[in-house]
């Protein structure tokens, strides 16, 4: 909100410090200051009120008072008197308020003969300054007052109200209102109205209406200066999408009892500029009046919460400059009077930020606490997640952080169920949550495509499915022909995590899970550890590929990482280190192109038995020379046993595995 | 017999000198002491000598030997060293040639500051704790002492979840996790959460639509302000590995009571002013407070016994500050040109 240094100076008979050099203490002491700016011979200071000071400081009095205890100065606020008339209030205006809860007080006075015109220089220079345009003399100074105040009024030409009449009241569903720029609405039951005795002639603090406007030939005005419940301004400005200075300020709260002081200073400036006639008497509907609450303080507690002593003089200076009363200053507990004007001021937590903003919180000197030496908990879902990262960057992924939301393109591409809708997203972008990570990963593909040859990402995050689920789940891929990749890469984080009974299964799609079946049919497999099901591995369908503009292979593993966390393992047994030598002896078989590698090496581990310490392939080759239909296998057997095995006793195993494989007609070992 | 060991000796002196390479040293070698060599005759011949014989030139041939072996060893040793320094001078590598580099992978930095972060705090007692991403009002807002239909929910600016009627949103901010954890657990309490949050407003540089914030509490019979400032201190320089200088001004937050802001001298100009603290010298840093009791009630714990500070930070923020990023949306961006250099 921005403020004038001169309207603000006017409270003040000594000069202020300069605005650059007022700003400092503002900011370490009350409320940021965004901007001081330069405007003709004033200068704005652009200041951050919190929500919790909007009720005394959306003012420039508020902030006079603000400067006053912070620079430790005397401010004054300007003196106004009411001249007695022959006329009477009641002969001119009735009031009725329909619900108490709704509008908690209403105040009215009556001007008679206003010459509206154009209003003095100081006034228009002052709205110029806080970014108001000027109209009339009538309607500047209601402003003014508000700015001056924080009460927002309103004024009424008398003679535009339907039988003199005010009523204060909800709409009726389908009423109309012309609003003072021109806007038309309509209301509804819920939304509180200022009506004459027929029609709304205004929407309770937001705006008023058309009809009763004041103009060159206005000649008796009523003035409102009113309090209405603060929900309620707030729920109907939302609904309107209709914001005004006033809205603003009855959404935050104000005081009630600043509605009497707001509208005398009006009527005295109106009497005085607009040379009206000011009836006697104030129409006041006050049913619920607002007291000072006391509030205990209790000086031990202070010093324990802030871990500094305040000088009990400062205590007494800083409450009294900003309007608090103590009632009993020798006591260690003091009762504390909080104006009505401090709404923001309900437990003695509030009186000591009070005294500390203003006594200065880099007085505070840092103190380490004094505590029992309680260890911290050690957080295994967090270690698990660092291991994971740092076995995934030792095989060469990049770990990358995506949204968390998919569009409805991904939805339509995925065929994607269960989802959680956004119900307010920024743009299409947004407008699920993330059911799984693939659909941002190949957009992370897609744009890098175009740097890097080979990609190799991965991420670990939530994921969400209706109605409330979220788990955390870890997907990489590889691009380009990467398949057996990406499972060494999936085997060496779950050896990595201590988990050893890996296998991967095939997976058959049912008939209606294969007609929206992201992945290549025949190049994929379901990870399993034991029993358990954990993840799937394979090369994403081209037709998915292609909706992504994606021109390589990919080639993904997602694993369900709740449960990989369950099975990993951090603890490694050594196995001693045999002392005895290895031997290796090497095999090529020729076998049919849909044998799978997994049955040779069953059968070379069942023929061989315990003396076969591990089997690696080291070739699969497919090509024109071979036989049709065939494909060749290498494999390197190492030998080994507790004990020096000789050559003859390997060529006999070695024999007996040729001769197993060889039972099946359509294998045959190259020898 | 004599003279022979002599003569012997001295042609083999002459034959060891003469060689050029270890190949015919091996046949020198072989020529003398391999099964028939010559030396090796002699020595089987002995036997038929005489006792008084025998000993005599068996002893002087066994010289003859050993002498042997050693001269032969020295040679050996002299061409492998020849060898040796003819092969280094011909052998070159070109050092300016590029290091054939290993592919490796590269860590998130919000994943490498995560740690960092971590590790300091729980080096100050602190667990690391976590709580759901999908929030309902209560705990993000309510519980935290944020009313319903106030204007300080405007701080807030929230996604919300389908269907209305579930009241469920994406939490805004990591605050929710504190009241979870007091609920749960009693204090002394001291912990930290390094999470994702969600706010429903415009991306630029500095806002993104999802974040990370880090939230930390300490709740114990005696704790305070000063005790607040020693800790958040104590965190910067570790983290910057530099002493650095804060100051804390007031603020609003409905959950704590003081509230203040802690702004850090600027790294970058030492409080001179520059682009970075957009010439203002400080740089805001994080949000924090005294707990506020509400919250200590709403949580279980009875205010009379108990208080707390509480402090949230942008957790980017501290990221890009760290490795001087100008744009939070780098983060999100998946550009792997940015993520190599972490």
């Amino acid at each position: 909100m921005v403020f004038s240094y001169n309207w603000l100076q006017s409270f003040f008979k000594k000069k202020l410090p300069t605005p650059q050099k007022l700003a400092g203490p503002l900011i370490m002491k009350s409320f940021e200051v965004e901007k001081v700016k330069k405007m003709k011979n004033d200068w704005i200071l652009d200041i951050d009120v919190t929500p919790n000071r909007a009720g005394d400081c959306f003012s420039h009095i508020g902030i006079a008072r603000e400067i006053a205890a912070i620079i430790n100065s005397k401010f004054q606020i300007p003196e106004y008197k009411i001249q007695n008339t022959k006329y009477k209030i009641q002969d001119f205006i009735s009031l009725e308020v329909r619900d108490k809860n709704a509008c908690l007080r209403y105040t009215a006075r009556v001007i008679i003969d206003v010459k509206v015109g154009v209003s003095p220089k100081w006034i228009q220079e002052r709205l110029i300054s806080c970014g108001l345009r000027p109209i009339n003399n009538i309607v500047d100074i209601v402003n003014y007052v508000m700015l001056e105040t924080g009460q927002p009024l309103h004024a009424f030409d008398c003679e535009k109200l339907e039988n003199k009449k005010i009523v204060v009241r909800f709409a009726k569903k389908g009423e109309k209102i012309i609003t003072l720029d021109e806007q038309n609405f309509s209301l509804d039951e819920d939304i509180l109205v200022i009506a004459d005795d027929k029609k709304p002639v205004a929407i309770a603090g937001i705006k008023g209406g058309k009809l009763p406007e004041v103009d060159k030939k206005t000649k008796t005005i009523v003035l409102e200066s009113a309090n209405f419940e603060s929900k309620l301004i707030r729920r109907t400005s939302k609904k309107l999408k209709l914001k005004t200075d006033a809205s603003l300020r009855y959404e935050h709260g104000i005081d009630p009892n600043l509605t009497e002081i707001a509208i005398n200073r009006a009527a005295f400036l109106i009497q005085k500029i607009a040379l009206g006639k000011v009836a006697k008497g104030l129409i006041d509907f006050y049913p619920k009046k607002v007291f000072p609450k006391k509030i205990k303080l209790d000086l031990d507690y202070m010093e324990k919460l802030l871990g500094e002593k305040v000088p009990k003089k400062e205590i007494k200076n800083i409450l009294e400059k900003l309007d608090f009363k103590i009632q009993n200053l020798p006591f260690k507990i003091l009762t504390i009077e909080i104006p009505t004007k401090r709404l923001d001021i309900s437990i003695q937590e509030d009186l000591i930020e009070e005294i500390g903003r203003i006594y200065g919180y880099e007085k505070i000197k840092p103190i380490f606490p004094i505590t029992s030496l309680i260890p911290s908990k050690r957080n295994l879902n967090i270690f698990w997640e660092d291991k994971t990262k740092n076995i995934l960057k030792e095989v060469g992924f990049y770990e990358v952080y995506n949204y968390s939301f998919v569009s409805e393109k991904d939805s339509k591409i995925f065929d994607l169920t269960s989802l959680i809708k956004i119900r307010n997203p920024m743009s299409g972008e947004q407008r699920y949550l993330r059911p799984n990570l693939i659909p941002n990963l190949l957009k992370n593909v897609q744009r890098n495509q175009n740097y890097f040859s080979k990609i190799k990402i991965f991420e670990l995050g939530k994921i969400f499915k209706s109605p409330k689920n979220e788990k955390r789940q870890l997907t990489g891929l590889i691009t380009g022909e990467a398949f057996y990749e990406v499972k060494g890469a999936v085997d060496s984080l779950l050896n990595g995590l201590g988990i050893s009974d890996i296998w991967y299964d095939s997976f058959e799609p049912s008939p209606k899970e294969s007609k929206i079946f992201i992945w290549h049919p025949k190049k994929c497999a379901e990870i399993k550890v034991g029993k358990e099901k954990i993840g799937f591995l394979g090369e994403i369908s081209s037709k998915v590929l292609e909706s992504y503009q994606i021109k390589n292979k990919v080639i993904v593993f997602d694993i369900d990482f709740e449960k990989l966390e369950k099975l990993s393992l951090e603890e490694t047994i050594y196995q001693p280190i045999s002392r005895f030598p290895a031997a290796v002896r090497d095999l090529a078989i020729l076998v049919p192109q849909g044998t799978k590698v997994v049955e040779v090496l069953n059968k070379i581990n069942i023929a061989g038995g315990s003396l076969v310490k591990d089997i690696d392939i080291f070739d699969i080759y497919e090509g024109k020379e071979l036989p049709q239909g065939k494909k060749n296998l290498a494999f390197h057997i190492i030998y080994q046993a507790e004990r020096t095995l000789i050559s003859k006793e390997i060529d006999e195993i070695q024999q007996k595995i040729i001769k197993i494989l060889e039972e099946d007609p359509e294998w045959q070992v190259r020898k | 017999m004599k003279l022979d060991l002599k003569i012997l000796k001295n042609k083999v002196q002459k034959e060891i000198d003469s060689v050029k390479d270890l190949k015919e040293l091996t046949e020198v070698s072989k020529r003398y002491l391999g099964k028939k060599g010559i030396l090796t005759e002699i020595l089987g011949s002995l036997k038929k000598l005489p006792r008084v014989e025998k000993v005599k030139v068996g002893k002087e041939a066994n010289q003859l030997k050993n002498f042997l072996r050693i001269k032969l060893d020295q040679k050996a040793i002299e061409i492998k060293e020849k060898t040796r320094k003819e092969t280094e001078e011909q052998e070159r590598i070109d050092f300016s040639v590029p290091g054939k580099k290993p592919i490796l992978g590269h860590l998130h930095p919000l994943t490498e500051v995560k740690k960092k972060t971590e590790e300091i705090f729980q080096a100050m007692g602190f667990s690391i704790v976590r709580g759901p991403q999908i929030e309902n009002e209560w705990y993000n807002f309510d519980g935290l002492n944020i009313p319903k239909d106030h204007p300080a929910r405007d701080l807030w600016d929230t996604f919300w979840l389908e269907p209305e009627s579930s009241k469920l949103l994406l939490r805004t901010h990591t605050t929710p996790v504190d009241v979870r954890y007091m609920e749960k657990n009693n204090p002394p309490l001291r912990i930290i959460t390094i999470d994702r949050c969600f706010r429903h407003e415009a991306t630029d540089a500095s806002h993104e639509i999802n974040f990370y914030q880090i939230d930390g509490l300490q709740v114990e019979k005696n704790i305070s302000v000063a005790n607040f400032k020693a800790t958040i201190q104590e965190f910067f320089q570790r983290f910057f590995d530099k002493p650095v200088k804060i100051r804390m001004r007031p603020s609003y937050f409905p959950f704590t009571e003081p509230s203040f802001e802690i702004d850090m001298l600027c790294l970058n100009c030492g409080g001179k002013g520059c682009s970075v603290c957009q010439n203002t010298g400080w740089m805001e840093m994080l949000g924090a407070g005294m707990v506020h009791p509400n919250v200590l009630k709403n949580s279980g714990l009875n205010p009379k016994n108990w208080q707390g500070w509480a402090f949230g930070m942008g957790f980017e923020r501290l990221t890009m500050m760290k490795y001087k990023i100008d744009d939070i949306r780098l983060f999100y961006s998946g550009d792997l040109r940015f993520l190599k250099q972490f």
